[in-house]
């Protein structure tokens, strides 16, 4: 196979009816409440003509967009040229791109194709979509972009750019990451935080309700008064039945997003850059560089770890002002694909030197206690039979929980890592390369000043990270060693 | 960029070049009166705001508003808040300045709530000279750097003309791109 992607070229015909699709239903998203406020008017047969019209304006728009888009390869970008009434070039240089996405929904599923999306860490925050290849051409433009997306590497010029894809040279061997069968999207689903989940089954018992309610009340009027005793028993039995047909929509609704998120999630580590396909109606591809990423995050609630799992996070470079940035979430990592991650991404954590070691100062747990404890004051400030146990259990149970959430803060730097432990129910750690370091702030207030406590901020393309209640000898002192690290990676005297 | 680990070997913390030993440059001191003009006229607001339904009750007879007659809760709680930022203005100035070394750029702000923040040239991707109406008749400058993210951007605020100047290029040069 061989590719010339110096040609300018246009998407697969069959696009036009992907991108007609995608254009009916940004109509429909900004026109529906024009056409509720059209439906409450008298409709005549002719008003319906508008639907095919429409449909034939969209058409015919997507055909032009379909013509006028076109892309191709330079020397070191990536351009394309779209837009009907007001032209624009695109030009996308290599190394600004973060990630190189394919995925293909259901019509594309459909005619083979597959769509192309390329994120890049600009200030404008826009991302090209190609939404209709064929899969070997876009397999082919994938593979070109990634092996440029690190810049020029040794040996290699920048000469020998467009055209000449060869597959064979572009694979580096891969070692098997995380996949997922039926059983494990199970169990991510059940493990899911169910309480937003629980919302939707809320709303939706809600609406079955609403009917009822008329209906019973004009019930209960032809009731004797007698039965309405029992009615209302009735009632308070219902109470349970729908907290269980919640509970059962909230873990059901879970399990189908995980499912169709998830499906057939399998991943791969390469040399220098991770691959990830998922997803059941629209399946993505992913292929990230371990340098374009900046920060990973392992996360896991107590049901995630009885089951050996946790949930990763990795995040790329945000836009201006925290928008944009490609994340990506895999659930259902065990211990040793932890170990297998870090070890390809942060090498020094493996080797173990730990250059700092920090925990909180003792006077954060004293704050926490404070703040946990106040509604115990509240309650102890009116002291009666009652209210004294209550407060007493309250100070109890908060004195227990916040020494083990103060005992599980905990910040450790390697040499080029910074790996930050937080959360004792919910658990985080949170892992950065001192490298890719934006910036490091160092703050407090006068109170905390006098006592020689601040926090320490590291600012990362893909947003600040803040441990807090740290010993100001040993943060300045952290700092000069960040500061350190990202001047022998980066300094104009190193290179 | 990975850190090679071979150049980089043994590192005595001890030995490496303090942030807090540099000395700050402070920013012009016009900016000082900028800012305790734009406090004044927040408290003169703010005060009037408070006051007029008072005034209203006593003066305009409208009985309506008696319940403003206890007048000094608020204009107390005013009062300290408008001491609380006033020391936060006057004596955070003295702690506002940036300083540049080799390769990277330092800028302190605040009494009250503290924070200094260092930049490394390398990560810089722009900056940018803005002057709004006030500080263009004053003659400042406020200089704005942008990092990937924009989570570690700075904003270096009430520079003179030539100060503001001379950092830009500075950085400009310092900037790889």
């Amino acid at each position: 196979m061989n590719l010339d992607l110096a040609v300018p070229r246009r998407q697969h015909p069959l696009g036009v009816i992907i991108l007609a699709t995608k254009f009916s239903w940004h109509v429909a998203k900004a026109g529906w409440p024009a056409l509720l406020g059209l439906s409450f008017g008298n409709i005549k047969w002719y008003h319906l003509l508008v639907v095919p019209a429409v449909f034939l304006v969209v058409g015919g728009f997507a055909f032009v967009y379909y013509l006028r888009f076109r892309f191709y390869v330079e020397a070191d970008a990536l351009i394309v040229e779209r837009g009907i009434f007001q032209r624009e070039r695109l030009q996308i240089p290599f190394e600004r791109i973060q990630a190189v996405q394919l995925f293909q929904g259901p019509i594309q599923q459909l005619f083979g194709l597959t769509g192309l999306r390329v994120d890049t860490a600009g200030s404008s925050g826009n991302e090209v979509e190609l939404v209709a290849v064929k899969l070997m051409e876009a397999e082919g433009l994938q593979q070109f972009l990634r092996s440029k997306m690190d810049g020029p590497r040794e040996g290699e010029s920048a000469q020998d750019v467009a055209g000449s894809s060869s597959p064979d040279t572009a694979l580096p061997e891969a070692d098997p990451l995380v996949s997922l069968g039926w059983a494990d999207l199970l169990k991510v689903g059940f493990s899911q935080n169910h309480i937003r989940s629980a919302f939707i089954g809320l709303a939706v018992v809600m609406s079955l309700f609403q009917g009822v309610e008329e209906q019973v009340s004009a019930w209960i009027a032809g009731l004797p008064v007698m039965a309405l005793a029992f009615a209302g028993l009735a009632a308070t039995a219902l109470i349970l039945p729908s907290l269980v047909l919640m509970m059962f929509i909230g873990v059901a609704t879970s399990v189908v997003s995980v499912v169709l998120k998830y499906w057939k999630l399998h991943s791969t580590l390469g040399e220098d850059s991770l691959s990830l396909q998922m997803g059941l109606l629209r399946r993505n591809v992913f292929e990230v560089p371990f340098q374009k990423i900046h920060l990973t995050e392992w996360k896991s609630n107590w049901l995630r770890r009885a089951l050996g799992y946790e949930t990763l996070r990795i995040q790329q470079a945000q836009a201006e002002g925290g928008r944009g940035g490609v994340r990506i979430f895999i659930p259902a990592m065990q211990a040793h694909h932890r170990s297998a991650m870090e070890e390809r991404l942060y090498p020094d954590i493996t080797a173990g030197e730990v250059v700092f070691d920090v925990v909180p100062a003792r006077r954060l747990r004293w704050i926490l206690l404070a703040f946990a404890a106040s509604p115990a004051l509240v309650v102890l400030s009116s002291p009666q039979g009652v209210n004294v146990l209550m407060g007493l259990l309250w100070l109890g149970l908060v004195f227990w929980t916040t020494g083990r959430r103060y005992s599980s803060l905990h910040m450790k730097v390697y040499r080029n890592a910074v790996v930050l432990e937080r959360g004792w129910f919910w658990r985080t750690r949170t892992l950065i390369k001192l490298s890719q370091l934006q910036g490091v702030e160092w703050k407090r207030h006068a109170l905390l000043e006098r006592r020689r406590i601040g926090h320490i901020v590291f600012h990362t393309a893909a947003g600040a990270e803040r441990f807090g209640y740290m010993d100001k000898g040993k943060a300045l002192a952290l700092r000069n060693f960040a500061l350190n690290q990202v001047h022998s990676a980066h300094g104009r005297g190193a290179d | 960029m990975e850190i090679p680990t071979m150049v980089n070997p043994e590192i005595n913390l001890s030995d490496l070049p303090d942030v807090e030993a540099v000395t700050f440059l402070p920013v012009s001191e016009k900016y000082r009166t900028m800012r305790l003009a734009l406090w004044g006229s927040v408290q003169v607001l703010l005060l009037a705001a408070l006051l007029s339904p008072y005034l209203l009750y006593r003066f305009g007879g409208e009985e309506d508003l008696a319940a403003f007659s206890q007048w000094w809760w608020p204009v107390a709680a005013q009062a300290v808040l408008a001491i609380l930022w006033g020391l936060e203005e006057w004596k955070g100035f003295e702690r506002r300045g940036y300083a540049v070394r080799d390769r990277d750029i330092t800028y302190r702000t605040g009494w009250l709530f503290r924070s200094t923040t260092t930049v490394p040239f390398g990560m810089i991707q722009h900056s940018e000279l803005s002057q709004g109406p006030i500080s263009r008749m004053m003659g400042l400058n406020h200089l704005k750097i942008f990092t990937a993210g924009g989570s570690g951007n700075l904003r270096i605020a009430g520079l003179a003309e030539e100060d503001a100047q001379t950092l830009r290029s500075v950085i400009e040069g310092r900037t790889r791109r």
